[in-house]
């Protein structure tokens, strides 16, 4: 071990007098830090918005006038998607997702306004958040300082001369390792400040970061065994570069073109309209004379033992709604969950490739640990669903209960009947507070396990290959 | 000519280049082959929803007896169908919308939904053509050539070069030249293959290929100057891809941030706001609140006949429209400011060439901010079209009826 | 014939990295001369010949080639040169034959394969490594297929630099034979090295270097080559 440290020592050396590795780590770190701060204060500021906007849309629903009841379920409301607190390292889905939700009667609208319908385009690396700069430029940086950090010593045949005066080639390897982790470690140094700065559950805000001390630490091994193995620096330069520019650009991309293609996703109109085809089959809650109501109408004549729904003593209209908002949403549900399910496969699908790219197990563990993957945002659509469906049922209700049924169909025509089936404000009270919040820390923890497991398998693969290069060490001919 | 041939021979002997240029004609094909394939499922989708929801419309009319039921119930199928350079740059098409379902309720309602799908997916990018031609060229390009001198230096080889030929460096200019020469021809000859195959314009394939010919001539005599100032191999490629990071990553990042930093624009969710609360009011108020504003717009109905009842569907439309005006300015400032962050933005890739490639390829794609501009404006057209067939019906200037509702405005697509 | 100046140095003074390296070096090498320049490391020698060669400026001084100065258009004055380093590491992908081609391209001299066949007779390279990839060759076979290019350039000027470096004792009699006929053939040729006893072998004339300043001279006659025990002497007394 003595040794080991010895030669890291040397590395730090060599790297601090040469002007490109000093170069690169000081640009490396202003980058990083650059980063950290603008997103962690765009995120905080975009969190108090949303927080703020969600107030001010339960206030203003509560606050609306005396009126009928439906009109407040076409009136809707507001639900808006706040980030969490790890989401200022990892935004994840957020700025691809709406991040406000229309809710109203009859309908799942999908979220809105995500920041890229009116943001500036600028490209496919336009959103240089922490968490992309350590998945994907932290191992270009390590990349360029430690590509050399064996095949240097054998290219300069100085590994012979370590090895004769009794050094251990394992301790070589190791030294290396020690002092290109060392680097990493220190350009991951943002990143904890970053996480101690946001999370105030430190269990999940270290399970966060250990993915990335880990992934850091994966490519650091990678770096190594190919350096260890590479008969020249510009070998070893050319072969990480291609592992960069496969593992982190092209494979993630063509694997996310497969998922698209291999499950399609219907597009929100065609659900739309298939919903829209079997809808025809459930009746239109605004006719109350709509056929497929017939059934409901005879078991409350029953029920009531009337013979009009004239007389009966709740308001048959409101009941329709009701009905028909429930079978609706029963469809509705039926098509989102299919989508969403759809989407979950996808998402698996490209997850599944994390045995191939460390870059893939890191950008879906880090969203999953930031609670910002795809699957929370389908928990939000959800949740918000929940809502919708409760209050707009809960206002059927009071349409159904708090007004005659002859004032509710002479409404249109007649102005006093339109007076008598305004309900009182008090009645919006039924709407509920929503706030969301991410998935409870153990959940997400217990959810990382298994890429744990994976980017463990990664370290302990490089490691080894890194051990086996290094026990050619000193054999290989120099030619 | 012949030294052509011996430098083409020469650099395809070394198996890095040849593995190298394989992979990019792989990687071209594929990209393109991907495009084509989502225009054709985007023109299949277009094609079926067109249908279902014509037979929707037509299902939902012939139930109608009155013409504001038979305008509530009308939902029309607006899109923009991909160009026939569709597949070379996925553009903003994944993140703007380019179909929606409308009618002829207040517009602002209905145009800002964005039908995006899976949020990781989008997250990760698609590998369009786009994106090879434009950010992956200059990768490859510097793979391809940062050791160009450096490796005959190491092997004591650049002296003796040098004598040989002469001028060294013009022997290295002429192979960096020749191997960004061979990087592009296995680059744009799938294209050219495809777009010949796909029937794409022949001036917009060829301003896709200057295009791109510009980014690789760029990043080759980049990489030349770099080159043949520094001796050392990795310093060379250090400084490269320091080079793309600045020009493909740092100013696109720094420029978006400058950009919405300077240019503002209205919330579109205090649009959404604005609106809903403008139609929900409206039902709240005296009905002159409502048709005032609303024959200021359309003096030829003052005229008619006034509101009485509780509900009326000239009123509602009325309102309908009067929540549209409402938020028109706001609206109006919204995609002004999205035009003009576009332009800006323009303005920012004139620093950065991967950048400007990408724009200048959604742009010959059609799939650019511009294009979606263009069709979210021919969607308000063709809703005024809508509002203009269907008031004379409500204000009772013609009756209405089934055979009338024929003449319906059918959407077509604005090219 | 009258014997023309090819080479010659006019109180050539080169620093590098604030170092003087060459200091007011006079020298001048004739037509169908072989004149050796000795010296330990350090001393100047090589910087000397990339001057001749056009990779480096003058500080003061010139370093003409054919009266004209190197470093003005060295592209021109390289076509008349033809230079073989130390240790040639030609194309490792190529074989011996397509090295030889590729580079007498480059230099655009044309020559038959018969040429090519006698030039790699000349250097004694082996029949049947000929056409095998040069990553396979020894360092000495290496530097075979590097001088049967210079050869076939058939460049008035030849520089050489530590040429027998890594050849063996029959390779280097055998190139020195070569050297010799080039010579009497009109071929000019500069010489850098630190083998006393190879110069002498070969060299008409031999300069002896020593920080980067001329401090000796040696004339072989015409029945003596240059002894080496005077040169030895000479370059061990400074030392």
């Amino acid at each position: 071990m003595k040794t080991a440290i010895t030669i890291a020592a040397q590395e730090w050396r060599y790297w601090s007098r040469t002007k490109l590795a000093s170069a690169v780590a000081l640009l490396a770190f202003i980058l990083i830090c650059t980063s950290v701060f603008a997103t962690f204060s765009q995120v905080a500021k975009e969190k108090d918005t949303r927080e703020t906007l969600q107030i001010k849309a339960e206030e203003t629903f509560r606050d609306q006038p005396a009126r009928h009841p439906h009109r407040m379920v076409h009136y809707g409301h507001y639900v808006f998607r706040t980030p969490t607190s790890l989401a200022a390292l990892d935004p994840g889905v957020d700025p691809f997702t709406g991040t406000v939700m229309f809710l109203e009667g009859h309908r799942q609208n999908s979220a809105t306004f995500s920041p890229s319908y009116d943001g500036a385009q600028a490209g496919p690396f336009s959103r240089l958040t922490p968490a992309l700069t350590y998945q994907l430029l932290l191992p270009l940086v390590l990349i360029v300082m430690g590509f050399g950090v064996v095949a240097r010593e054998r290219e300069a045949a100085t590994d012979r001369q370590l090895v004769t005066s009794g050094i251990s080639p394992i301790s070589i390897w190791l030294g290396k390792t020690l002092a290109l982790g060392s680097v990493a470690f220190l350009l991951l140094l943002p990143m904890l400040a970053g996480v101690a700065l946001s999370e105030s559950n430190w269990s999940i805000g270290l399970g966060f970061f250990a993915l990335y001390f880990f992934y850091v630490l994966v490519w650091v091994l990678i770096i190594t065994a190919v350096s260890t193995w590479s008969q020249r620096t510009s070998v070893s330069l050319l072969i990480l570069l291609s592992i960069w520019l496969i593992l982190c650009v092209l494979l993630p991309r063509l694997v996310a073109g497969a998922a698209a293609t291999a499950i399609p996703d219907t597009s929100q109109i065609e659900t739309d309209m298939d919903v829209i085809m079997a809808l025809r089959s459930v009746g239109d809650g605004h006719n109350s004379r709509d056929p497929a109501f017939d059934r409901l109408k005879a078991n409350l004549l029953q029920e009531y033992g009337v013979k009009r729904v004239e007389d009966l003593p709740i308001n048959f209209r409101g009941a329709v709604a009701q009905a028909a908002e429930a079978d609706l949403t029963a469809i509705l549900n039926e098509y989102a969950d299919k989508r969403i399910a759809g989407q979950r496969v996808q998402t698996q699908l490209v997850k599944s490739y994390e045995f191939v790219s460390p870059f893939i197990a890191l950008q879906s563990a880090s969203m999953v640990a930031a609670g910002t993957d795809a699957r929370t945002h389908h928990r939000f659509l959800r949740e918000a669903e929940a809502v919708r469906f409760q209050f707009v049922q809960d206002l059927n209700k009071v349409h159904e209960h708090k007004m005659a049924y002859v004032d509710d169909i002479n409404r249109n025509r007649d102005t006093d009947a339109a007076r008598r089936t305004r309900v009182d404000s008090e009645n919006w009270r039924v709407l509920r507070d929503f706030r969301f919040n991410a998935d409870p820390a153990d959940t997400r923890l217990e959810r990382l396990f298994s890429s744990y497991a994976v980017i463990l398998i990664w370290l302990m693969v490089f490691a080894i290959a890194g051990l086996l290069g290094a026990r050619r060490l000193p054999e290989v001919n120099h030619g | 000519m012949g030294s052509l041939f011996r430098e083409i021979k020469f650099a395809l002997k070394d198996r890095i280049v040849f593995i190298c240029l394989i992979g990019v004609a792989l990687l071209s094909t594929y990209s393109l082959v991907a495009g084509l394939q989502e225009s054709a499922s985007e023109h299949a989708m277009i094609e079926r929803t067109n249908d279902l929801v014509t037979q929707d419309r037509q299902y939902n009319l012939a139930k109608q007896s009155d013409a504001g039921g038979a305008a509530y119930y009308s939902f029309h199928f607006a899109y923009d169908p991909p160009s026939s350079l569709a597949f070379v740059a996925r553009g903003v098409r994944d993140d703007l919308p380019w179909k929606h379902r409308i009618r002829m309720l207040a517009l602002e309602g209905q145009i800002y939904e964005t039908d995006t799908g899976n949020p990781e997916l989008s997250k990760i990018g698609k590998l369009d053509f786009a994106f090879v031609a434009a950010f992956l060229l200059p990768l490859l390009s510097i793979l391809l050539l940062y050791d160009l001198r450096a490796i005959e230096i190491r092997n004591n080889r650049w002296a003796f070069l040098s004598i040989t030929v002469g001028n060294g460096n013009r022997l290295l200019l002429s192979r960096a030249a020749l191997r960004s020469g061979l990087l592009y021809i296995s680059l744009i000859v799938p294209l050219i293959i495809i777009a010949l195959f796909s029937g794409a314009g022949f001036s917009g394939t060829l301003l896709v290929a200057a295009a791109v010919a510009l980014n690789c001539v760029f990043w080759c005599l980049l990489a030349y100057w770099v080159f043949t100032r520094i001796e050392s191999g990795p310093t060379t490629a250090a400084i490269l891809l320091g080079c793309w990071f600045f020009l493909a990553v740092a100013i696109p990042v720094g420029g978006k941030y400058a950009v919405e930093k300077s240019i503002k624009v209205p919330s579109g969710g205090e649009i959404l706001l604005m609106q809903r609360e403008a139609v929900n009011d409206a039902w709240d108020l005296p009905k002159k609140a409502t048709m005032t504003p609303f024959f200021e717009r359309h003096p030829q109905w003052a005229n008619t006949a006034d509101v009485t009842k509780p509900f009326e569907w000239k009123w509602y439309y009325a309102f309908q429209q009067v929540g549209d005006q409402t938020v028109e300015p706001l609206s109006q400032s919204l995609r002004s400011a999205i035009a003009r962050r576009d332009k800006a933005m323009g303005l920012v890739s004139l620093a950065s060439l991967p950048l400007l490639t990408e724009r200048l390829l959604s742009q010959a794609a059609r799939t650019d901010v511009a294009s979606f501009q263009r069709y979210e404006s021919c969607v308000r057209d063709f809703h005024q079209r809508l509002r203009e067939f269907h008031y004379p019906m409500l204000f009772g200037e013609v009756e209405y009826s089934l055979e009338h509702m024929t003449q319906l405005p059918d959407f077509k697509p604005c090219l | 014939m009258k014997k023309i100046t090819t080479i010659e140095a006019e109180n050539l003074s080169i620093t590098r990295a604030k170092k003087v390296v060459v200091k007011n070096l006079s020298f001048a090498v004739k037509q169908g001369e072989v004149f050796g320049l000795l010296g330990g490391n350090g001393a100047g020698k090589s910087t000397t010949l990339l001057a001749f060669l056009g990779f480096l400026t003058s500080t003061e001084g010139a370093a003409r080639i054919n009266g004209v100065e190197a470093d003005v258009d060295p592209a021109a004055t390289r076509r008349a040169i033809a230079y073989l380093p130390e240790s040639a590491n030609l194309y490792p992908h190529l074989s011996a034959r397509e090295n030889i081609n590729y580079f007498l391209s480059l230099a655009k001299v044309k020559s038959s394969a018969d040429d090519i066949e006698m030039a790699l007779n000349q250097v004694s390279l082996a029949e049947e490594a000929r056409d095998q990839r040069l990553s396979s060759y020894s360092k000495g076979m290496r530097q075979k297929v590097a001088i049967a290019v210079a050869i076939l350039r058939q460049a008035p000027i030849l520089f050489l630099d530590e040429p027998t470096s890594g050849l063996d004792p029959v390779a280097i009699d055998e190139f020195n034979r070569l050297i010799t006929k080039l010579a009497k053939s009109g071929t000019t040729v500069l010489m850098v090295t630190h083998d006393v006893y190879g110069a002498c072998q070969v060299a008409d004339r031999i300069g002896l270097l020593r920080r980067g300043e001329l401090v000796g001279m040696f004339e072989a006659t015409n029945d003596a080559r240059i002894s080496v025990d005077e040169v030895h002497q000479a370059f061990a007394s400074g030392a």
